[in-house]
């Protein structure tokens, strides 16, 4: 090697170097600059002007009711910032900024990330933050307590639901007011096929929202998520995937999400539709063709339990000025779930207060409710009985779905899905 | 013969070691200001790629010889597991089927974008009106956000109402279902040629442009026809710009997320080493639950099969050099 | 007409046949390769209940989702573009000196370094991207636009030193001495005789970098989600895609908005990838 070459090669291994031990020396670094939290009062100081709130609702803007009221919420001499990023992302992105020491004060997450967040260290406990926790149906408020520590409150709740084309239905000589479990469900979808009409829209997309789609019809046959195996389960996946393979549903619901499910309704072919309350106002709207919701079908009678949707309202680990980031945090919390607030919030959100009697009040002012008071009295939480390990057992559960889905009616390949999902 | 005639067809190769040998002498002095000069030249660069890609790669690495979950991310104690994690996802019974996708993929993108792009390319070298128009309405493609072309291709291969189901139909084919999981690979190779033909198109365009119209003019005196002459000039004389495209054609292409995922979350069969990397390092698709160890291994797994691309590449610039 | 000239009126009125019989072939391709754009287009003015229905034709066409886009995306647009021109020039900045060094100047590792910018393109971006977040995080420049800036172009950076260097072997060696004979500096030379004669190359690689800059999502989503109004159109569109709504309508119209601007730059780029540029330089 030439001098020159020799001297390139050594200086570019010292830079190399610096640069990976400052970068690596900063694990714990107490002078990072704050720069998305925006605190600007230095020297001790323990008030902070800027509260940082994360929610997964891009499609409210600066002008929607949500981001008023939000704003509304802000303390005395504080603002608030608000950041909305897409579900998926947020719990992510709460990650890396815990790990850097970015977190904002509040966020909104999924019910099934809480206690994924809880365990790996990302929230603070209610007690810890001064939150209320009282006032919260159990059967929606389960999610936010991990190992017996409570993290958060619902900040409102939806669930899923069976829409119906009363136009078609009418067209096609279906009494919906029949459809009271899968036989009679199945009949009614042979009956609008044969009138010419497509049969029922769902989203089986892989991940938590086609986990979400399945569950009504996987617990509506009495499965249990902590047996993938059991023969209930695999009635479920047979009754979606032979939607499929008779032509009922539409092949895209392998990779529909729960939007692209209503889009599909919205064209008005379809006579059913399997969607969330959150569409209840759209529905009410429409005036191509009239749409009614009903409680989804069990697998005998009854109505089928549905899983809860919404999100919970949470306060980050901080690991500076943690007394002044709780005590914002516990302030915008109480003005959003405040026994006051909920209907408040909920209302601008277009889901249900996670109180019964404040919910019962909702119903009541509202007409377009009332399909859904039963729907939302027997829904239950996914994580409730497997905490942590729901993310695993619904990991499992999409894979055996998508197989399904893709088998189109081959009794075997469903089967053999479900048993391999039991083991793995 | 005119392919041999003109001194121009050295243009196209790169500077031999021999060059140094053959100096005036007055340029002899010059070797050492050369090599400062170079230093100079190089040193933005040499500053940029040191602090902006080692701590990443660096990252990358370590994180595959750690054990890292979520709650060990954010603390930053993970267990050290040294070469475990890598025996753990090769012997996972997903890693060779994946292995074999992502070939299938990276292949038959590669040979029908480049194919594609130099007929482009060799039509649109002469200019006829209209052309530097359409030359430009090519790249179109790309101004458009990947979410927003993957998921038109989505729908138009949506298997009830997608247009190119109806299309078949008109030819009397039986409408496919092109996203389950046996005909996703295909469907998203499809998808990935349409991105990727325009990239070939702009370089190897612009490589043509480099070759001197004396040849073609020589070449048709001669009575050289339109294939003889693109056999006989274009292709050779595009070598060192058609190994560029390739190689960069195969890092990109091994790369590929995000039409992959907006089309089919990396189902079935359209799961690649990239789309499943990405899987488990964001929790997304089936599974929500985190493996950023198992994903950083993905990762650099890449890198290698990367770095050989990179040796077979080289090795031919050398052996060109020394013609 | 003398015989030369009926052969030279001839030839040239085959060539303008052939010509026009080209531009037609030309132009059916470029259709077929744009017809995801004409569905795009086509969506953009189909009303929400009709999106799905799949017709070649828009329904009942509305222009309701582009009153959206010009109301909400225009703040975006305009970040994408200064992102996407800053990135352009930090990357020619950076990337020309050092084409011409590794092919021209024979600096030595220039093997080593070649291979290092492929291994720097392999490095998975979303791994890039929470580096870079750890470090702006701690330099405090997250959510600024030189940040975004810095981070996009290590998308444009490897490929176009590599794309230099390949077009920059193809300088005839007589015109790289001529410059030395008369006296100049390797800058001056740089300057004056390899840039000039670059151009195609340089706008090639300007036209990756900025569609790279443009169309990037990953890292503006790690290291500008507090941007607010200054974040790129790559995340605007996303303010679309709710928890559990998506709104494609505005989504595409987002889309065509976008393109148009940027679709005219590009005819104008395009024109400067011109045939000839070494050809003629050199006399026998």
């Amino acid at each position: 090697m030439t001098i020159s070459t020799k001297r390139m090669v050594a200086v570019a291994a010292a830079a190399t170097a610096l640069t990976v031990l400052t970068a690596c020396s900063g694990g714990d670094d107490t002078s990072s600059t704050d720069s998305s939290t925006g605190t600007s009062t230095g020297g001790g100081g323990t008030t902070l002007t800027d509260i940082a709130v994360w929610d997964p609702y891009p499609q409210h803007d600066e002008s929607s009711d949500w981001a008023k009221y939000l704003q509304s919420c802000a303390p005395e001499g504080t603002t608030v910032t608000r950041t909305s990023a897409a579900t998926a992302d947020l719990l992510n992105n709460l990650t890396s900024a815990v790990k850097e020491g970015n977190a904002p004060d509040v966020v909104l997450l999924d019910n099934p990330a809480v206690p994924d967040a809880a365990v790996s260290g990302l929230l603070a406990s209610a007690a810890d933050v001064g939150m209320d926790t009282a006032g919260f149906d159990a059967n929606l408020a389960g999610p936010g307590t991990v190992d017996g520590v409570t993290y958060g409150v619902p900040i409102g709740a939806n669930t899923l639901g069976l829409y119906y084309n009363a136009d078609i239905l009418e067209a096609s000589g279906v009494d919906p007011l029949t459809i009271t479990d899968w036989d009679s469900l199945n009949d009614a979808l042979a009956a609008v096929t044969a009138a010419g009409h497509k049969g029922i829209t769902f989203s089986g997309i892989a991940g938590e929202e086609g986990v979400f789609q399945a569950l009504p019809w996987f617990w509506g046959a009495g499965a249990q998520l902590d047996d993938l195996g059991s023969d209930q389960a695999v009635e479920a996946g047979q009754l979606l995937s032979d939607w499929i393979g008779q032509g009922y549903a539409p092949k895209s619901a392998l990779t529909d999400n729960q939007s692209a499910s209503w889009d599909l309704f919205l064209t008005g072919e379809y006579a059913f539709a399997e969607n969330g309350s959150w569409f209840a106002k759209a529905a009410s709207e429409l005036t191509d063709f009239s749409a009614v919701a009903m409680p989804l079908p069990g697998h005998v009678g009854g109505a089928a339990p549905a899983p809860t949707g919404g999100e919970f309202v949470l306060a980050p680990l901080q690991k500076k000025d943690a007394e002044a980031h709780y005590a914002n945090a516990s302030k915008i919390i109480d003005c959003l779930v405040g026994a006051d607030n909920q209907v408040k919030t909920a209302d601008a959100l277009g889901y249900f207060a996670a109180n019964k009697d404040l919910r019962a009040a909702q119903v009541a002012a509202d007409p377009i409710w009332t399909p859904w008071a039963t729907s939302i009295e027997s829904a239950q939480g996914r994580t409730t009985d497997l905490g942590p390990d729901y993310t695993a057992a619904s990991a499992a559960l999409s894979t055996a779905l998508q197989a399904s889905l893709n088998a189109a009616g081959d009794a075997d390949a469903v089967r053999s899905a479900f048993e391999q999902a039991a083991q793995g | 013969m005119w392919f041999v005639k003109t001194s121009s067809a050295a243009v196209l190769a790169a500077p031999t070691e021999a060059d140094e040998v053959v100096v005036p002498p007055r340029a002899r002095r010059r070797i050492r200001p050369t090599t400062w000069a170079a230093l100079g030249f190089v040193a933005p660069l040499l500053v940029y790629v040191v602090v902006l890609y080692a701590y990443p790669l660096y990252e990358n690495v370590s994180m595959s010889l750690h054990r890292f979950t979520r709650a060990t991310y954010v603390t930053g104690e993970a267990p050290f597991t040294g070469l475990d994690v890598y025996r753990e996802v090769i012997a996972s019974p997903q890693f060779w089927t994946t292995v074999r996708q992502t070939t299938v993929f990276v292949v038959v993108s590669l040979v029908v974008q480049y194919v594609g792009g130099l007929a482009l390319a060799a039509f649109f070298r002469r200019s006829f009106p209209l052309s530097s128009l359409l030359r430009a309405l090519f790249l179109v493609p790309w101004l458009m956000p990947i979410i927003v072309s993957g998921t038109t291709w989505q729908w138009m291969m949506d298997a009830d109402s997608g247009v190119l189901n109806r299309f078949l139909g008109l030819v009397g084919i039986d409408p496919v279902w092109w996203l389950n999981a046996d005909h996703a690979l295909a469907s998203v190779t499809i998808a990935n040629i349409w991105l990727g033909i325009p990239f070939n198109l702009v370089i190897l365009y612009s490589g043509m442009q480099g070759i001197p119209d004396e040849l073609y003019e020589a070449a048709s005196l001669d009575g050289a026809g339109a294939w003889r002459q693109f056999w006989s000039i274009t292709f050779p004389m595009l070598r060192p710009v058609s190994a560029i495209t390739l190689l960069l054609g195969f890092v990109y292409t091994l790369k590929v997320v995000d039409i992959i995922w907006i089309m089919t979350m990396g189902t079935g069969s359209s799961q690649t080493l990239a789309t499943w990397a990405y899987s488990m390092a964001f929790g997304k698709g089936s599974s929500a639950v985190i493996k950023y160890s198992e994903a950083s291994v993905v990762g650099t797994i890449l890198l290698v099969v990367a770095l050989v691309m990179g040796f077979v590449y080289l090795a031919a610039q050398r052996r060109q050099e020394e013609r | 007409m003398s015989t030369t000239a009926r052969v030279h009126a001839a030839r040239h009125g085959n060539r303008v046949r052939r010509s026009w019989w080209r531009t037609a072939i030309g132009v059916v391709l470029t259709l077929v390769m744009l017809f995801p754009v004409y569905w795009m287009v086509n969506v953009s003015l189909t009303p929400r209940t009709a999106i799905r229905a799949g017709r070649l034709f828009p329904a009942s066409p509305t222009l309701e989702h582009y009153a959206i886009v010009l109301r909400e995306q225009l703040p975006h647009l305009l970040t994408s573009v200064v992102v996407g021109l800053g990135t352009v020039a930090l990357t020619l900045v950076v990337a020309a000196p050092a084409g011409y060094a590794l092919s021209r100047l024979l600096l030595p590792g220039r093997r080593v370094l070649n291979f290092l910018l492929i291994v720097a393109q392999m490095i998975p971006a979303v791994v890039m991207a929470l580096g870079f977040y750890s470090i702006y995080s701690r330099l405090g420049v997250l959510d600024t636009i030189p940040g975004l800036i810095l981070a996009d172009s290590t998308i444009a950076v490897p490929f176009g030193v590599m794309l230099f260097v390949a077009f920059m072997s193809g300088i005839p060696r007589e015109l790289l001495q001529a410059a030395q004979i008369d006296g100049a500096s390797h800058w001056r030379t740089f300057r004056s005789v390899v840039l000039p004669v670059s151009r195609n190359s340089a706008v090639t690689v300007a036209l990756f970098a900025f569609l790279w800059a443009w169309s990037d999502f990953l890292f503006a989503s790690t290291l500008n989600r507090g941007g607010g109004s200054l974040r790129p159109i790559t995340m605007g569109i996303y303010d679309y895609i709710g928890s559990q709504n998506q709104e494609w309508g505005p989504m595409m119209a987002t889309a065509v908005v976008a393109c148009v601007p940027t679709a005219i730059l590009l005819v104008v780029a395009q024109r400067y990838v011109a045939a000839g540029v070494t050809a003629g330089a050199v006399k026998d």
